[in-house]
């Protein structure tokens, strides 16, 4: 065996690690240039005999804005996912201080929960929160199913448990020395922990923040039930538009792949530009112990 | 799968570094007050939401008691008694859901397992291009699960999808297979699911695969290991506790997945597809039968305890935090 240039940790030899990589790759990329190429193509083409349309109809990505209402969808997405993560984030930062600097009671039942609470179904969490909601509305007189403030509720019940447990790990990560010397030098806890703390951690802050935001981005169940027209995010516009297109005389799948992509673009952007942080932020310290 | 986080892989840190007891540290007041909103909002959100849970699913509640929920009728075990025998009028039963739930969240982790673990053994190594072929891994996994179940929709329509066109080609099956109503429908959501989910697997390995030490590797070289036995001697035993892992987060993850099979099939799912989760929410929010949703999610719960239980006593957050 030629030991010229081996890496000890090769496993798979480079005729097969090529093989598979090739299988992988078009494994992953056939559905997304399929998608690509609906998403041009003329909506009365999609069903014909050729896979390739007789014309490209890059009109598909202006039309859908106003077949369906894209633009109101994405604002409210952004809006309320938005919301819901940046108020995740906050709390789960103070939340995880308490944890990582002091002992109390119910501490270790506090970080149990947290981790058991994401086991609970979130269909689970609808069902009760909607019958709450709808009942407080009848006996208060105001409408609160349809607001933005409900959804935001229900997405701090998967953001908030998440980002707190993503905080707790990286504020336990940051020596107490630093902030030591800042209380030493005449800091209150509240001043060392904005001074110091905060700054240090933003990465970790970046992860959350982003992670309850793609979450929230891409839930179906709780807007579907909780939004009006007005409030509807852009994945329930989507389903909605999507399962009307089944009895309809010219279904129009060429826009409504058009809008996939248009929906799917920003998360695979955000990601490519967080890539770093996100993959190493939740796995790098993670294994080792 | 939309991005799934893996919150759980990150392991409790030392959690107290250095606790101070008592009421007042060297550096005064305990500002305790700042966890308060966050077990308030946890509490409010989610602690009460589910003792309410618990207690309609033993009501006969529906639109019309909806407005006085607390006075509606106490059936006792009445829905759980549906859920297990008749389930709601138009879907599976809960142990018909039950059974399509886990066979639909075991069969996709058995499946995307080996391909994880081989596409993280493609990246192991440094070479020109690892850092394109890295990104491309996790593309299905960062797009959002309603735009996987929409491009998968798409591809499994009848007639004109590209899977009954390539089936057709290749002269398998029939050009006008059904793959969104019938039997089939249990495949085609396996198959969405694999595609989109994958590269959980991946990033877990490849993340145990990076904890092995170098020296593990040139041991085995220097035995003459061959690839087969550095993979099955070396590199699986190493990752057992974290391929266990993850196994568990995938099958709960799948166990609870609503979205992909909301949005491939719509409501009534076809029965091979219906599951737990889709099952409750046709039976609470289309039906409105809230006492049966609610007795089917207790169900869930009771069931869910199980792999969560053992999570938390895999992450052994007392022995950690002990010290």
């Amino acid at each position: 065996m030629s030991r010229r240039k081996r890496d000890a940790q090769e496993i798979l030899p480079t005729p097969l690690r090529v093989v598979a990589i090739a299988a992988l790759a078009i494994l992953v990329l056939i559905p997304i240039a399929y998608t690509l190429l609906l998403s041009v193509t003329p909506d009365i083409e999609v069903g014909g005999g050729n896979l390739i349309p007789s014309h490209w109809a890059f009109g598909n990505y202006l039309q859908m804005w106003s077949t369906v209402s894209l633009a109101r969808g994405l604002s409210n997405s952004l809006i309320i996912a938005g919301i819901a993560s940046v108020i995740a984030v906050i709390l789960a930062v103070g939340a995880a201080y308490i944890i990582t600097r002091f002992k109390f009671r119910g501490r270790l039942p506090y970080l149990y929960s947290l981790i058991g609470l994401q086991t609970v179904p979130s269909v689970m969490l609808l069902l009760p929160l909607f019958v709450l909601f709808a009942s407080i509305q009848a006996a208060l007189h105001f409408r609160l199913v349809g607001t933005y403030e409900a959804v935001i509720v229900t997405y701090l019940t998967f953001a908030l448990p998440f980002a707190t447990w993503l905080m707790v790990s990286y504020l336990g990560s940051i020596p107490m020395d630093l902030e030591e010397a800042a209380l030493c030098d005449g800091a209150t806890r509240l001043q060392a922990l904005w001074r110091v703390i905060v700054p240090l951690v933003l990465p970790g802050m970046v992860v959350a923040l982003v992670f309850s935001f793609l979450t929230g981005w891409s839930d179906v169940l709780f807007a579907s039930v909780l939004t009006s027209p007005e409030t509807r995010t852009l994945a329930v516009q989507l389903q909605a538009f999507s399962s009307a297109q089944e009895g309809g005389a010219l279904p129009l799948y060429g826009q409504l792949m058009g809008a996939a992509v248009v929906s799917a673009l920003p998360v695979v952007i955000l990601y490519m530009i967080f890539q770093k942080y996100l993959i190493g932020g939740l796995t790098a310290g993670g294994v080792k112990g | 799968m939309s991005i799934q986080p893996i919150p759980e892989t990150v392991p409790a840190p030392t959690l107290v570094l250095r606790p101070e007891r008592g009421r007042r540290g060297i550096f005064g007041g305990r500002p305790i007050w700042l966890i308060w909103p966050s077990i308030t909002l946890l509490v409010v959100i989610i602690g009460i939401p589910l003792l309410i849970a618990i207690y309609i699913s033993f009501l006969n509640l529906d639109q019309y008691t909806l407005r006085s929920w607390i006075q509606a009728p106490w059936v006792g075990l009445g829905n759980y008694v549906t859920a297990l025998t008749a389930g709601n009028v138009i879907g599976a039963s809960a142990l018909t859901s039950l059974g399509v739930s886990l066979a639909f969240s075991l069969l996709t982790t058995l499946i995307i397992t080996p391909i994880g673990i081989l596409a993280a053994l493609t990246v192991n190594t440094r070479y020109r291009g690892r850092t394109l072929v890295r990104t491309l891994y996790l593309v299905p996994y960062v797009i959002p699960t309603f735009v996987t179940a929409l491009v998968w929709r798409q591809m499994f329509l009848n007639g004109t999808g590209l899977v009954d066109r390539f089936l057709a080609a290749i002269h398998v099956a029939n050009i006008n297979t059904y793959w969104l109503l019938g039997p089939n429908s249990f495949w085609a959501m396996v198959i969405a699911d694999v595609w989109a989910s994958w590269a959980f697997i991946y990033i877990m390995v490849l993340a145990g695969l990076q904890s092995i030490t170098h020296e593990v590797y040139e041991a085995a070289d220097v035995d003459g290991a061959s690839s087969w036995q550095k993979l099955t001697r070396i590199v699986l035993p190493q990752l057992r506790h974290i391929l266990a892992l993850a196994l568990l987060l995938s099958t709960l993850y799948h166990f609870n997945n609503f979205t992909l099979p909301f949005v491939m099939f719509g409501t009534p799912p076809p029965l091979q597809a219906d599951v737990l989760p889709l099952n409750i929410y046709v039976s609470s929010f289309q039906l409105f039968n809230f006492g049966l949703g609610g007795a089917m999610s207790v169900i869930t719960l009771i069931i869910m305890l199980i792999p969560g239980f053992v999570y938390i006593r895999a992450l052994r957050l007392g022995e950690v935090t002990a010290s």
